[in-house]
């Protein structure tokens, strides 16, 4: 009797959801991600295939359903709890109505892009004696065919299978004793997962590898730092080299016409005590071009030689061709932790412009190569030494974003400044290697903040949008003219593109430390942000 | 049961006090806390508003309340927040961290003090006219922070800079803001807390505010201290008495 009860229940409710959404069936269920969906991922909208959108690292949408005409009237359609309470960084990707999202420590959950409802989990197991400098963060995953791939702290890197959270291979790409770690989401170039390391105070050596798709056999690995039997090893003071750091923590971009991977390099180590390790410090603080195929160096810029604030050039690189000086160009967009703005020529690396874009005072400018030309007595010293950027930077790794319509590139600025100390000591394996530090001369609510607007043919400020005390979020544009960005104030809001006037804001009760992302499900548009350890999206009524 | 017991033997070391708290030790600590946790909690250890890691200065823990309970933390981290620890480290070395963060907590012992509490505790409620101001124990006015354990967290110099000076550093939520309604009503007062989009403030009545800033016509703010200089009226003994009453407001051990 009760089991005739629950079927009748069961087929009543089943009609009726056939009813109430007869777009249901001419949704595409979920279907395998091949390469050429990745190379044109900006034609499917309705997807974010990919931790930055796009190849070209735009975080630009071109869905225009929620549009400046309607953004006010956003509101929670649902909520997904992470169960470890952290603080999440996680940027989802969304495949045909399939949410996948990383958790804290390195789990990841494949739920409905509509509901939040689960579809499966998997949890990584992990050792008890992590080397961590920074909390225990996942940024994402990335996909090819019905595989995902995740980055863990443990420093393995594991495929999964996008439809039941089966572990296809999980291999390990550092010894995590070292000191290595693994947080950022990787990037599938053709067969390839591209994929970087973290450990930069922990005195690693950095590295970038490139993984088959279908075995985790590895194929290249390039050093950020070169051996001895190359000329650019001697910009290290002895065997400085060896522990010198230049991790890879965050995800790169790809030009597929030129067949080059872009890519970020961290600090170089110790971080503050630079006189253990002499010279520029090749290739710390850069942007690397590296072949496809072969995993070559075919060019780098250096942002900063010889740093000694831990400002990482961690920054995801943005593509777009543009006209400059009436040349068209390929270039490469730049917003880095030392404070300016960069365009580079991203065939060849060459600099185009320079100039800050947040307080700094550690330079008197860029010379005309790019290299900053450094304001004297603004080195860490055993009293310390206030310097603008903070350790945090003007900013960080959280996105930028670029909207080819507005054609201004857009940024979280942090004008803030901190004191600067030097330590002198010793390496010992697995054991963090700084040699400093640093810390607040006054509180944060005393330094301006600000989303900021630039015009990448110069770098001036076209609009800027103040935020108090200060945002850690990226940013995402979209073709309804928006911008989509939160704070450590707990606000998730949405800036005319164009003007940068307010349009909407929530506020989530907690930092958001994660960049947004737009899809769309059954012509639905929805906008989702990581809060606190919370993902929330949004949709209209 | 024998299980139990026999967890219990191994971890025994636990229980004991700190058996590596030298001043050697100290030192030890010191510079693997330099390395590992200065990044967050400051290379003075009183903590970052960037990273969220709290002042280890003030003697007490949020997380702990003994020796072994301050290396469980430091050695396994706090779950659920950037707080890592070194569990990787060997014993000895996680101790000699849980001595040197104890160091950092002034003792009443270390000081030598020229004034006298009780003086100091009389003049707080009368000619000073502190209480006006500050609670202590549960008593007094609220447009000042409250002081009853001030003595954990301030050593007697610090106090007297606090006294002598109280424009040398005041925590933003001590600031004053100007409101103007659009009305063109004016509320001034203590600034509780702001964010993007609002703030909130306690006016000289004590009342409580909240305002949306986009409704508002300005919002002035005033990052100097309300508080009148001791030097204004106190003479030089007067503030040791004052010094050496609030250095005894402690939290009771
Ligand atoms: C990545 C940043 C980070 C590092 C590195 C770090 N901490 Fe912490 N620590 C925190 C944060 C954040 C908290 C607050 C956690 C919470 O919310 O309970 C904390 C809390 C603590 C507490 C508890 C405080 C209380 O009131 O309960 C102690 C003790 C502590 N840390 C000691 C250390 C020591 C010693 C080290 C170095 C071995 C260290 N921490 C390294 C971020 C850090
Ligand atoms: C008009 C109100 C007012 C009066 C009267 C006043 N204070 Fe304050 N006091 C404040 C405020 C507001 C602050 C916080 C801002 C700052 O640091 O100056 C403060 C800060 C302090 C601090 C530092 C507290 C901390 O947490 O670091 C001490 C100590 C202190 N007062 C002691 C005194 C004493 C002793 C007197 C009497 C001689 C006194 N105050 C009179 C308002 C007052």
């Amino acid at each position: 009797m009760k089991q005739w009860i629950v079927t009748l229940m069961l087929s009543a409710s089943a009609a009726s959801a056939g009813q109430s959404s007869p777009s249901a069936a001419s949704m595409p269920s979920f279907s395998p991600v091949t390469w050429e969906r990745l190379l044109h991922a900006s034609d499917e909208p309705h997807n974010w295939l990919m931790y930055s959108g796009t190849l070209d690292s735009q975080r630009f949408s071109r869905l225009t359903t929620v549009s400046k005409d309607n953004v006010s009237k956003l509101e929670l359609k649902w909520a997904y709890q992470i169960p470890e309470i952290d603080r999440a960084e996680t940027v989802p990707l969304v495949v045909d109505g399939v949410m996948f999202i990383t958790e804290s420590p390195s789990n990841v959950v494949a739920v409905d892009a509509r509901t939040g409802g689960l579809y499966w989990r998997y949890d990584h197991e992990l050792p008890d004696d992590l080397r961590i400098c920074c909390g225990r963060n996942n940024r994402g995953v990335a996909i090819l065919g019905d595989t995902l791939f995740m980055s863990t702290l443990d420093a393995h890197l594991v495929a999964i299978d996008a439809r039941t959270g089966s572990v296809r291979w999980d291999i390990e790409v550092a010894d995590y004793t070292k000191g290595y770690s693994k947080t950022a989401a990787p990037l599938v170039v053709k067969d390839l997962v591209v994929t970087g390391i973290a450990g930069g105070e922990y005195g690693i050596r950095g590295f970038l590898d490139a993984y088959h798709a279908d075995s985790g056999e590895r194929v290249w690995r390039l050093h950020t730092i070169p051996g001895p039997e190359h000329p650019d090893n001697k910009t290290w003071a002895g065997d400085s080299w060896r522990t010198g750091g230049a991790p890879t923590w965050i995800t790169g971009a790809y030009d597929p016409d030129l067949n080059l991977i872009y890519w970020g390099t961290g600090n170089p180590g110790p971080d503050w005590n630079g006189e253990v390790r002499l010279g520029d410090n090749l290739y710390s603080d850069s942007a690397l071009a590296v072949n496809a195929d072969s995993g070559e160096l075919q060019w780098y810029f250096q942002f900063t030689p010889w740093d000694v604030h831990d400002w990482d050039a961690i920054q995801v690189p943005i593509l777009t061709d543009m006209n400059l000086s009436g040349q068209s160009r390929k270039v490469m967009m730049w917003a880095n932790r030392n404070g300016f703005y960069y365009t580079l020529d991203r065939v060849t690396g060459e600099f185009l412009v320079g100039t800050p874009f947040a307080l700094q005072t550690w330079a008197q400018g860029l010379d005309e190569k790019g290299r900053p030309i450094r304001e004297p007595g603004k080195l860490p010293t055993t009293d310390g030494n206030v310097v603008s950027p903070s350790v945090g930077g003007a900013t960080n790794w959280w996105s930028a974003a670029y909207s080819p319509e507005t054609e201004l590139f857009y940024v979280n600025a942090f004008d803030g400044e901190q004191e600067f100390f030097i330590r002198e000591q010793e390496y010992r394996e697995g054991e963090q290697f700084t040699g400093g530090g640093a810390q607040n001369v006054e509180p944060n609510d005393k330094y301006k903040s600000a989303v900021r607007a630039l015009d990448p043919r110069d770098g001036a400020l076209r609009w800027e949008f103040p935020i108090q005390p200060r945002s850690t979020s990226g940013l995402l544009a979209t073709a309804g003219g928006l911008v989509f960005g939160g704070s450590v104030d707990g606000y998730f809001y949405a800036l005319d593109a164009a003007t940068g006037e307010e349009l909407w804001h929530i506020a989530l009760g907690s930092r958001v430390h994660a960049a947004p992302l737009t899809y769309a499900v059954d012509g639905e548009q929805y906008v989702t942000i990581a809060a606190g350890n919370v993902v929330f999206t949004f949709g209209l009524d | 049961m024998f299980s139990l017991m026999s967890v219990g033997a191994a971890t025994s070391g636990l229980a004991q006090d700190n058996p590596y708290d030298t001043t050697v030790d100290i030192r030890m600590g010191a510079r693997l806390f330099q390395a590992e946790c200065g990044r967050c909690h400051g290379l003075d250890g009183k903590g970052n508003d960037e990273t969220g890691a709290p002042d280890l200065t003030n003697g007490s823990f949020r997380s702990a309340s003994t020796d072994a309970g301050l290396f469980n933390v430091i050695r396994d981290g706090i779950s659920g927040t950037t707080m890592v620890g070194i569990s990787w480290a060997p014993d000895n070395r996680v101790w000699q961290v849980v001595a040197y963060v104890r160091s950092l907590n002034p003792q009443t012992g270390d000081y030598d003090l020229a004034g006298d509490a009780d003086s100091g505790a009389r003049l707080f409620r009368g000619k000073g006219e502190c209480v006006t101001c500050h609670i202590v124990n549960g008593a007094g006015g609220r447009l000042g922070p409250d002081l009853s354990t001030i003595g954990n967290r301030r050593d007697p110099e610090e106090l007297r800079i606090d006294l002598m000076d109280p424009n040398e550093t005041v925590e933003p939520r001590w600031w004053t803001v100007k409101v103007v309604r659009a009305d063109g009503s004016v509320i001034t007062g203590s600034r509780m807390s702001e964010d993007t989009f609002t703030v909130r403030v306690m006016d000289d009545a004590e009342n409580l505010w909240h305002f949306v800033k986009s409704d508002l016509r300005s919002l002035e703010r005033v990052e100097t201290s309300p508080m009148p200089s001791a030097s204004d009226g106190l003479s030089a003994s007067e503030i040791d008495d004052l010094v050496a009453y609030l250095f005894s407001l402690r939290k009771e051990s």
